[in-house]
């Protein structure tokens, strides 16, 4: 077993099929480092198989590293570990399936610290492929794991609404006018979760998890900074960058792909031992995202080495 | 035209608005029982129209009970109680009643309640006498305000009518709620909105000033003022693209993004399109513009064409240098890159909006051998355009080349106010770093906008 | 009712489209077929919208501006309809405006008020308690300098009315170096989101289709 420690990623190795595939992935780098250094030219399909071998390899046999949450992530879990009992606590799933890998975990994991902190959680969705994937979440992870919870008393379904920022523009001002019933047709009044909700200013934080249009931005736009009520995002990474301006300010916390995701789910872990046991897709996810970023690293420092020694024997010429 | 008067007639006369349907609201509170001494009442008991708000809405205040979270009689809540006059009762019950009800039933019901309604500022008016007081909510330990906000919509149970006499009181509940300690009587106070949003004065002001500066900046242009906007690389080197291709005697490949026409992105990509025909029209070089939108076509094929009419060659300017291909995004990329490996174009232009098919676009060109100018208002995909790129023209760069290029009035005057407005901007943020340092509150509340 | 009025509405519409682009098709090119697919659909959406503000609007006002928006479909009148339309142009900028200029524009210049020296004690405390972490003052003080000459000469970079030479082009030349920083970091959270997107069907392969793990 290769244990490494003080700041450095603890690399859990169980098995020697995890030895030997990094074995080969490292031997692999440095055979192409040699070729280039010989400005021999490697075929374009070595590069995919090798990204495809660093993917795969942790897969089969997982390899894991402890997750440390940045301050970005750490704010939003404070937040929420924070907010006082009876809290209500909005969810919107704004994805579809092919963002699902990376923002998935993250509106798991918020599910899952919403309800073991006993707060009332709101689900709803701008997007109509988003609720399908609502359904998914309240089935594994609300019935699944909280049995105990009950719709209508500590959580409701709102399901998909048309609309995207006139929705918002809606229920901004009026929950209601937008949503008179639940998914399920039961009247919001008769729900106990609804009590005391007029309209977002009522509602402790909003979460946003998504990544198109409408998503974060329009959250921000049309709730956020019109009743001022704290709000969170889980996004997929491609669209992390551009909402980087808007936290501290208006943004608590940004969960930004798959690495936001592991990060929640670590601070989850280590909060609460009941999630010890539990699917943690997005640490599972950073074994292959990590050693593929390392082997593209290692690509692009031999690319330049071999590009810079290539025009120095230009230059000799 | 007497079918179209007939068809618009038909859809005047053929359709009308109906509303629907109600809810309840909740029953009287309790009484108070002496059994252990209660804890102490709230005191200072406020009530005033909230504010900057469009009416509808109270806003109350208080000074926490002395037992709040503490003492012999810990106050756990406050709940605040409203005066309601009983006939809100009977108001309701049409107002339930009408969830059942249809045809003639329901438009009596909708009259009756219309009614009701009218009576509710002369009911309150009856305070004390003709009504209860109704719990409307609660506020927890601690809290020292509430807002009681109600809806414009006369036909909702949670409707509030503005100019019309609220009477309040707040009660200190301990953990047993019968145990609990009522405030003096607050009221009459009247609900009403306000017509400016005083916490939204800096956007005001900003809205101003920007607005002035672009009206000021167009006007001068109009009047043929110089206005200076400067060189851009990427715009430089698209004259020197356009002689590569001619000397090379390939074709130019121009790409106006997956935008619509009514994207910013696109209609800047349209001036650049008209520079470049004339210059390909000038040079007699072939271009290839495949596009992706059907609008976008259009408007392209004109401006392809005027380019030509105005380089003196209308005669060189053919059908098939503007064509549709698919308005599915990877089927589009496909065809582009298709006809980029067969036709091998010595400049490629990405110039538009694009999404995820960017960096395919760019890589295939690249291994076409394409010297490729890109620019898009896209931040997502800017990396990707820079990476594999010659010259990219980042963000707004795109805007400033279509008015570089264009020199029409309203783009150059509203570019030289976007100019001043980044200016005060930096101004600004120098002397918001000043005021965070020294501590200057009053200069950083300046930008805070509340509601 | 109002339900069944507007889904009767919507088939009728779009019984009128399909009837208009079938009359077309017969002497028109494939290219033009969607040219005037789009013009009659811009027609039903005037209508549409005049209808709407017939059903939803009580104020005899919005009633008016509907009919005047449905002149649109007469040659003679059919410039009333620039009024409505101009009014709901107006209105969208109006509250687009005040939206983006609030979140976009001030909530961001706020937020780059940050002050030079972070809760700062003396320089003896500073260096008593110097600190790497990102807790520490020292990287909270270094954050503040490089948002706020970031966002400076992230500016001066997109200024158009000056050339960028001497200390502007100095200040432009640091903008353009935090430009690219960024689309570095942007790329490479692409690159982190396609490579999940890889593992997702990977996983998906091994575990839906092979079997070999669980």
């Amino acid at each position: 077993m290769l244990d490494v420690t003080f700041g450095i990623p603890l690399v859990v190795l169980s098995d020697v099929g995890q030895a030997i595939s990094l074995l080969l992935i490292g031997g692999g780098l440095l055979w192409i480092f040699i070729r280039s250094l010989k400005a021999k030219e490697v075929d374009r399909r070595v590069v995919f198989l090798f990204i495809f071998f660093a993917v795969a390899a942790p897969i089969l046999f997982p390899i894991t590293f402890q997750e440390k949450a940045t301050p970005i992530v750490k704010k939003l879990f404070d937040k929420v570990e924070s907010l006082p009992a009876g809290s209500k606590v909005l969810i919107a799933f704004d994805f579809d399936p092919a963002m699902a890998p990376e923002v998935q975990p993250m509106a798991n994991a918020f599910t899952r610290h919403c309800l073991v902190k006993g707060y009332k959680v709101i689900f709803m969705s701008l997007w109509a492929t988003g609720q399908a994937l609502l359904t998914q979440t309240l089935e594994r992870v609300v019935k699944g794991e909280f049995p105990e919870k009950q719709e209508g008393v500590d959580y409701i379904n709102l399901g998909y609404k048309a609309g995207n920022e006139g929705v918002l523009n809606v229920i901004v001002t009026n929950f209601r006018m937008m949503f008179p019933t639940d998914v399920n047709g039961v009247p919001l009044d008769s729900t106990a979760v609804f009590d005391g909700i007029k309209s977002c200013g009522d509602l402790d934080l909003i979460i946003s998890v998504g990544g198109g249009k409408p998503g974060i931005k329009e959250w921000v736009l049309f709730v956020g900074d019109r009743v001022n009520v704290p709000m969170g995002a889980g996004v997929a990474a491609v669209v992390a960058p551009q909402l980087y301006p808007y936290y501290p300010k208006q943004l608590l916390g940004l969960l930004g792909g798959v690495k936001g995701a592991a990060e929640y789910e670590s601070e989850l872990v280590k909060h609460y031992s009941r999630f010890e046991h539990t699917d943690t897709p997005g640490l599972r996810m950073m074994g292959p995202q990590t050693l593929a970023h390392v082997v593209i690293m290692a690509f692009i420092v031999i690319g330049n080495i071999s590009y810079f020694i290539g025009r120095r024997r230009e230059r000799r010429r | 035209m007497k079918c179209k008067s007939l068809v618009i007639l038909l859809f005047v006369c053929g359709f009308f608005a109906l509303a629907a349907a109600e809810e309840g609201s909740g029953p009287p509170d309790s009484t108070h029982v002496d059994s252990i001494p209660p804890p102490t009442p709230v005191s200072m008991l406020t009530a005033r129209d909230s504010e900057n708000d469009h009416g509808h809405s109270v806003t109350l205040m208080w000074e926490l009970s002395t037992d709040d979270g503490a003492g012999q009689n810990s106050v756990l809540s406050y709940e605040i109680f409203r005066w309601v006059p009983f006939f809100m009762d009977t108001l309701q019950s049409i107002r339930d009643s009408l969830a059942g009800a249809e045809g003639t039933i329901a438009e009596q019901l909708r009259k009756r309640r219309d009614q009701a309604i009218a009576m509710i500022p002369g009911a309150h008016k009856s305070y004390p006498e003709q009504g209860g007081w109704r719990k409307i909510g609660t506020a927890l330990s601690g809290q020292s305000s509430y807002e009681d906000v109600g809806v414009k919509d006369r036909g909702s149970p949670d409707y509030m009518a503005d100019h019309t006499d609220y009477y309040y009181l707040v009660d200190a509940v301990t953990a047993d709620p019968a145990i609990r300690a009522p405030s003096e009587i607050v009221g009459p106070v009247q609900s009403f909105g306000q017509f400016f949003n005083t916490g939204r004065i800096p956007v005001f002001v900003a809205v101003l000033v920007f607005g002035l500066l672009t009206i000021l900046f167009v006007t001068r242009a109009r009047r043929g003022a110089e206005l200076y906007v400067r060189p851009l690389a990427g715009i430089e080197a698209v004259d020197d693209a356009i002689g590569r291709a001619t000397e090379m005697g390939k074709p130019i490949l121009y790409v106006l993004g997956l935008g619509s026409a009514a994207d910013i992105g696109t209609i800047a990509s349209f001036t650049i399109l008209g520079r470049v025909a004339k210059r390909v029209a000038e040079y007699q070089t072939k271009l290839i513009v495949p596009c992706y939108d059907p609008i976008v076509m259009t408007v392209a094929q004109e401006t392809v064409k005027a380019a030509f009419l105005d380089a003196g060659r209308p005669d060189d300017y053919y059908e098939d240098i503007v064509y549709f291909v698919t308005q599915s995004q990877f089927a589009y990329v496909a065809a582009v890159n298709g006809t980029m490996l067969r036709e091998l174009p010595a400049t490629n232009m990405y110039m538009g909006v694009f999404f995820a098919e960017s960096l395919i676009l760019a890589e295939t060109g690249a291994l076409a051998g394409s010297i490729q100018i890109a620019g898009t208002d896209q931040v997502a995909q800017l990396p990707f355009f820079i990476v594999a790129c010659d010259y990219t023209l980042i963000g707004e760069e795109l805007y400033a080349a279509s008015a570089y290029l264009g020199r029409e009035p309203i783009l150059l005057g509203s570019l030289k106010a976007q100019d001043y407005a980044k200016a005060a901007v930096i101004i600004l943020a120098a002397l918001g770093l000043l005021a965070a340092s020294l501590n200057w509150t009053a200069f950083i509340n300046l930008f805070s906008v509340t509601s | 009712m109002r339900r069944t009025t507007i889904i009767a509405m919507a088939v009728v519409l779009g019984l009128f489209i399909l009837s208009w682009i079938l009359r077309s098709a017969s002497y028109v090119t494939v290219q033009e077929h969607y040219l005037i697919g789009g013009l009659k659909v811009t027609f039903s959406a005037f209508l549409t919208l005049a209808i709407l503000s017939f059903l939803y609007k009580d104020n005899p006002f919005y009633k008016f501006l509907g009919i005047m928006l449905l002149m649109r479909l007469s040659r003679n009148r059919g410039w009333l309809a620039r009024w409505p339309l101009a009014f709901i142009v107006g209105t969208t900028a109006g509250l687009n405006f005040v939206r983006y200029l609030r979140s976009d524009f001030m909530e961001q210049v706020s937020a780059t008020f940050v002050p030079l020296f972070v809760d700062w004690k003396g320089v003896g405390y500073f260096i008593s308690h110097f600190s790497l972490s990102a807790s520490g003052q020292f990287v909270a003080i270094v954050a503040n300098w490089v948002i706020f000459l970031g966002v400076i000469c992230g500016i001066i970079y997109f200024f158009f009315s000056k050339e960028h030479k001497g200390v502007f082009g100095a200040a432009s030349r640091v903008g353009i170096w935090v430009l690219m920083i960024t689309f570095g970091a942007s790329f490479g959270y692409t690159v982190m989101g396609r490579i999940s997107l890889l593992v997702g069907r990977i996983t998906f392969l091994f575990r839906d289709w092979l079997g070999w793990i669980s």
